[in-house]
């Protein structure tokens, strides 16, 4: 018999592989701070046999458990299985969203971009008070975050890059809209199409993008074949920062969370710290880092739906940066400086920064 | 005064983004209004800069999120902000719940109260101000 659901055609036998040990539970960022089974790999991969074996109907009452997950990737690099639970949860998402039960922020998110050139429906591009679209070495791709939420953090990141005399032009961007592909939709070619052309159109070689999500869209997405068609590179800056010399220094105790998309879906973890380590004598990791770094609760779409367990997600991060004794958080994506920014309290002293954000902070203080 | 389903206090002041002021004497004391806080939805974070920070008219001085929305606050008069509610800090959503009381979000010792007056604050403006800008936002949905 035809399977119902895409999900079932393509990972039945994973599902069915997961063992339920659990050692998901340890790693899992939604399961450490509601403790409720359902919403972690386990258990979903539970309700998942559960689908497939009839017992129970994929449809709106899932929509919690299915939706409230980001994809972090960490039950997948602690299963022993191998189980690909994030892979699974963005093929299940399709699959509910092709019935019509979907999670009413990511629907209102696919509509967004619809009608709009980011996610959150800002009319008005940030100005930067800088030139775009023109011809450059190098494209500076900022991403919806970097743009709307981060932009202090987006313009310290351009100051430095000047200040290194990179030869780079913005574009009228607009959202890479990889998100999409998370939450039950698909990459929205028209703003793809739009962001190859400006990007060709530039005759830059490279693409530089402070955005761990945009770097992985840019390099792992069809829709964005073109780029590599075209000979265009596509850098991290934590990749393209490490080739300079970075001449300040501080002596406050600093660490580092490695952003999910970056670290465990991208494999960057060296990077950073090369370039850390240059300006930072007192470099502390956390107990969790790198592969095992724990998710600031902001990915997969879960800052949007479920913000409350977002933030209180990026408040567990904060507090493991804290007991290190670092004054100074710094991590290589928006989005994660976003929300555990939002998470922090005032007690907890301690500054969060990309390090692009912090290198051009030290160099205005030197 | 309830407007078209707003809870709109008519002996408090308001700045035209939708944020309340209510003088206390020394000090006034700021939030988001009922109209506002059902547009923004459930808030998550709001920000609580540091006593002491010095407030201009009309300068954002912090910012608040929704799920979907980031909203600036901007100063309603000039003064120094003196107290900040640090129950907002780990339960944003008493705006939601209590926008008037439990949910107020600053407070800022004036450096001059008479900048009040270009608020708007009669009963009869404040009805005209808040239908104009109900039939504003329906439009833009």
């Amino acid at each position: 018999m035809e399977a119902k659901y895409d999900f079932v055609k393509r990972y039945r036998d994973q599902i069915l592989k997961c063992s339920k040990c659990g050692f998901c539970q340890a790693v899992c960022p939604v399961f450490g701070l509601t403790l409720r089974p359902a919403l972690n790999a386990r258990g979903k991969m539970l309700i998942l046999k559960e689908v497939m074996d009839g017992q129970i109907a994929l449809d709106d009452t899932l929509i919690e458990t299915l939706f409230q997950c980001t994809t972090c990737a960490n039950c997948l690099k602690n299963c022993p299985s191998d189980v690909n639970v994030p892979e699974i949860i963005r093929q299940v998402r399709k699959d509910m969203v092709g019935i019509g039960s979907c999670h009413p922020a990511f629907r209102g998110m696919q509509q967004v971009l619809q009608s709009h050139s980011n996610i959150y429906a800002e009319d008005e591009p940030e100005d930067f008070g800088r030139e775009r679209n023109k011809k450059a070495r190098s494209v500076y791709f900022i991403g919806c975050v970097g743009s709307h939420r981060e932009a202090e953090s987006t313009l310290a990141t351009l100051r430095l890059l000047d200040r290194l005399k990179v030869d780079y032009t913005l574009i009228d961007e607009v959202c890479c809209s990889g998100v999409l592909e998370d939450v039950g939709f698909q990459t929205n070619e028209r703003l793809a199409r739009k962001n190859i052309e400006l990007v060709l159109a530039t005759g830059s070689e490279t693409i530089i993008t402070g955005c761990p999500y945009c770097f992985r869209t840019f390099t792992q997405n069809q829709q964005y074949a073109a780029f590599k068609e075209n000979g265009i590179d596509v850098l991290h800056i934590s990749q393209f920062l490490k080739r300079f010399d970075i001449e300040v220094k501080t002596d406050r105790r600093v660490t580092y969370h490695d952003p999910c998309d970056l670290g465990r879906h991208c494999g960057i973890y060296q990077e950073p710290r090369d370039t850390i380590q240059k300006i930072a004598s007192n470099f502390v990791e956390m107990p969790r880092n790198r592969e095992n770094a724990l998710c600031c609760g902001a990915g997969g779409g879960v800052r949007g739906a479920f913000a409350k367990n977002s933030i209180a997600m990026a408040r567990r991060r904060i507090q493991e940066a804290v007991d290190t004794g670092a004054e100074v958080l710094l991590t290589e994506c928006n989005s994660c400086v976003h929300n555990l920014t939002n998470a922090r309290l005032r007690k907890q002293h301690i500054g969060i920064y990309t390090t692009t954000a912090f290198i051009n902070l030290l160099m205005d203080a030197g | 005064m309830e407007i078209e389903g707003y809870n709109m206090p008519e002996d408090l002041y308001y700045e035209g983004n939708h944020f309340w002021v209510r003088d206390e004497g020394d000090v006034l004391v700021m939030g988001m209004d009922d109209f506002a806080r059902k547009l923004a939805g459930e808030i998550v974070y709001v920000q609580l800069p540091e006593e002491g920070k010095m407030i201009e008219t009309g300068k954002k001085f912090a910012k608040m999120e929704s799920g979907k929305w980031l909203g600036k606050v901007f100063g309603p008069v000039s003064g120094e902000l003196v107290e900040v509610n640090e129950a907002l800090e780990e339960n944003p959503g008493l705006i939601n719940e209590d926008c008037y009381g439990k949910g107020w979000m600053y407070k800022i010792k004036p450096r001059d109260k008479s900048e009040l007056e270009k608020l708007i604050h009669t009963a009869e403006d404040i009805q005209k101000w808040l239908l104009a800008d109900i039939e504003k936002y329906a439009k833009e949905k």
